[in-house]
């Protein structure tokens, strides 16, 4: 028997994608078993329905609601059409934090991407006290923020931070790393790139285990370099987990908040100021939960669009 | 939906009120003493009438030695005089404190009692969430009669009273005299000139340029109050009487700009980030700084970093124009919404007694508000805090308009950008006061 026979034949494909009204039609000839397994799955599948619809649909539809109003959690929420809109891109801190989030992803997600790929590609040759390695560099991604965040500005403080330790012990004159504004946002992205070494990393293990390895050994009866066999073989083969991990990172970056909430506030002068540090000021420093909203609506959109041009690109590679 | 103070009958509230007054006038008794003292009569029958679960919301008391201090010593007392209620704290810390109320105004779910900060008042009464205190008996004369006026004034909006006074933190120079007489002067500064003076003497830098001991110190405090503290020196205000306009971009606030960005750039007397707020040891206490605008509870910090700093270190006001002091603090209110408006009057009456305020006080350093506790045990052996008590007359407060809490966050980021050259003074603060400006007009 060929390891190809199948002792049942697979479902045919549907012809067409199935409209509403034929459902509908196809329900009213279902059998009553046929009916039955429908009802359970409908059953199935509504805890995890009910719970985006709750915590995820409704929340967006409000905040898109909310961005066109001026609430502000005390009273009333009075229908402003766009003027958050206009007012935040006239905001010049907010239009700020655009540039700086943008900035902030232009260097951690291919920094940190690029890292990851190598130390995952290093991981994967069978070293001595691998899983060791494996779970020292995962462990940031498992670790708060906040705690992480704090270690960090340890490192950059000025008077008894390693990294002018470091420098001092050269002979070099220390810096005040976090409140610099030239330095500042290079800190930032530094604590940024690290920390999402570990997640990417482990996609990447998991995406190199995938490889044949058979084109390696190919590779070497041709005589490949390690290096060529890197750059010919095992980045193309990770192409699809390439594009995986670009568009979490891209979401990952533009979301950041905790870090820049514990390690600058948004400073020196707005200089390290994000999107999400904005929304959050305006909601609870300000009050401003419409403007908020709008700010929120912003960041989606810009998601929105980073997500979909990496999805092309991402079909058009498939 | 606006959230307005809530029409209830108050009952009971009468002989409550009696209560509060003659609480706040109290002088040295503990907490069950007054209540002893004054709960006869009709105010026991009341007391024991109350009743009820209550939350209370509190920035102060935070940590484990505050959480100790309220739950083991002071809310037994409490539970003595109104076994009855019981009290659910939910601590917090200044810096979360607008979320907590945020989130507990979106969600309807408003704290029964809660302390704010200087400045948030205006805001919170504005907005109909925190009950005004009249009905209590509690009125401007007969506060002003027992703590500063200017205390008061920043628990009250639109003429009535929101909130009782508890706690003061003062900000004001600080000066290591043993600094000061080794660069050959016994007196901290009397004048800016002075201070500009003695700051630069007592600069010290190592050989590559690094800053090893900073003249003056302004980098340790927020960069909104640092500035507040020169502008009150420089005669200057933050806003117009009626609280409609913001004055701090005038000549004063100018001054007290341009005075802070030459302290770090012409003066060099201080690098930006050589110290910050979030440093474990002030720089006075480890003569890091020879000069600094502080908090009064550097002299708590110092009593546990290293107690010898203490013979060295000089209070004193900063004078500009006029003597210049900062003041801020902690407030208890009650919700309009309260489900057990006397129970939760009670614990505003009973964290606002003389006893129980002296604690928190002590606890972190403070400064009791209550003009009467200047003779404390506490006051006198704490000479900063003392100090303060002694000064307040100079001392002027943030806030004012309802906006307040809208707009403070912008202040820091204003001064920023003045003491890192990217703007003149001038410009920083003609900005900030635009923002401020188009907040108060919203």
């Amino acid at each position: 028997m060929s390891i190809f026979e199948r002792t049942e034949s697979p479902p045919a494909p549907p012809e067409k994608p199935p409209t509403v009204v034929t459902t509908t039609r196809k329900t009213r000839g279902l059998s009553p078993a046929e009916r039955s397994k429908r009802r359970a799955g409908w059953l199935m599948v509504a805890p995890a329905a009910l719970h985006i619809g709750i915590w995820t649909l409704i929340p967006v539809i409000a905040t898109f609601y909310l961005s066109f109003t001026d609430y502000d959690v005390f009273s009333s929420p009075n229908w402003i059409w766009f003027d958050n809109y206009v007012e935040t891109f006239q905001d010049p801190v907010f239009v700020k934090s655009i540039w700086n989030t943008i900035w902030y992803t232009f260097w951690t997600v291919p920094v940190s991407m690029a890292v990851a790929v190598v130390v995952a590609v290093a991981l994967n040759q069978g070293l001595r006290l691998q899983r060791f390695y494996r779970t020292a560099f995962f462990l940031p991604q498992v670790t708060a923020t906040v705690a992480i965040a704090m270690v960090w500005l340890w490192i950059f403080n000025p008077q008894y931070g390693l990294l002018n330790g470091i420098l001092e012990f050269f002979g070099l004159p220390g810096k005040a790393w976090l409140v610099d504004p030239d330095t500042a946002m290079w800190s930032v992205i530094i604590v940024g790139a690290w920390q999402g070494i570990g997640i990417k990393m482990l996609i990447y293990i998991a995406a190199l285990q995938n490889i044949d390895n058979s084109l390696y050994e190919a590779a070497s009866l041709d005589g490949a370099s390690a290096v060529r066999k890197f750059f010919s073989i095992t980045l193309p083969m990770l192409k699809p987990a390439t594009f995986f991990v670009f568009i979490i990172s891209i979401i990952g970056a533009f979301q950041v908040f905790d870090q820049i909430y514990v390690l600058t506030d948004g400073g020196p002068a707005n200089a390290t100021t994000m999107m999400t540090y904005e929304v959050y000021r305006s909601a609870f420093q300000e009050f401003r939960m419409g403007m908020a909203a709008a700010q929120s609506v912003v960041l989606f959109a810009f998601l929105l669009v980073m997500t979909l041009i990496s999805r092309r690109a991402t079909r058009e590679e498939d | 939906m606006r959230v307005t103070p809530r029409i209830r009958s108050w009952t009971g509230l009468a002989a409550v009120a009696g209560l509060v007054v003659s609480v706040a006038a109290c002088s040295s008794e503990t907490a069950s003493e007054d209540t002893d003292a004054t709960a006869g009569g009709d105010s026991s029958a009341a007391a024991s009438e109350i009743s009820g679960t209550i939350s209370l919301l509190t920035p102060i008391f935070e940590g484990t030695p505050g959480q100790e201090l309220l739950e083991d010593e002071l809310l037994p007392q409490f539970y003595e005089m109104y076994p009855d209620v019981t009290v659910e704290v939910d601590y917090t810390t200044y810096g979360n404190l607008n979320e907590k109320l945020t989130t507990a105004v979106a969600s309807g779910l408003v704290p029964d009692v809660m302390m704010m900060g200087v400045g948030w008042i205006e805001g919170f009464a504005d907005k109909g969430v925190l009950a005004d205190l009249a009905p209590l008996g509690l009125t401007e004369d007969g506060l002003k009669e027992v703590y500063t006026d200017s205390i008061v004034e920043a628990g009250m909006w639109d003429g009535d009273v929101y909130a009782v006074p508890i706690m003061l933190d003062t900000r004001f120079g600080v000066a290591r005299m043993d600094i000061l007489e080794e660069a050959g002067y016994t007196e901290p500064p009397s004048s800016w000139d002075e201070l500009v003076e003695i700051a630069e003497a007592t600069t010290v830098r190592a050989d590559n340029g690094s800053l090893d001991r900073a003249g003056f110190d302004m980098m340790s405090l927020d960069p909104r109050q640092a500035f507040e503290v020169m502008l009150f020196s420089a005669g200057g205000g933050l806003f117009n009487e009626d609280v409609t306009e913001p004055v701090f971009n005038n000549e004063q606030g100018v001054a007290a700009l341009e005075l802070m960005t030459d302290m770090v750039n012409t003066y060099e007397v201080e690098d930006i980030g050589f110290a910050s707020p979030d440093d474990i040891v002030n720089p006075l206490i480890n003569g890091r700084a020879a000069m600094g605008i502080a908090h009064n509870n550097l002299w708590t910090q110092a009593l546990e970093a290293d107690e010898s700093a203490l013979e060295h270190m000089e209070p004193f006001l900063i004078e500009g124009e006029v003597p210049g002091m900062f003041f801020g603090g902690t407030l208890a209110t009650v919700s309009s919404n309260s489900s057990s408006p006397e129970a939760a009057t009670a614990l505003l009456e009973f964290l606002s007694s003389p006893d129980v305020a002296l604690a928190a006080n002590e606890q972190r350093g403070n400064v009791p508000a209550l003009t009467e506790l200047l003779e404390s045990e506490y006051v006198q052996s704490n000479r900063f805090v003392q100090f303060a008590l002694e000064n307040l007359e100079y001392a002027q407060r943030e806030g004012g308009p309802s906006t307040w809490l809208e707009v403070r966050g912008d202040f820091a980021p204003a001064v920023e950008a003045a003491l890192l050259e990217q703007k003149t003074p001038q410009e920083s603060l003609d900005d900030l006061a635009a923002l401020v400006q188009d907040a108060i007009n919203r």
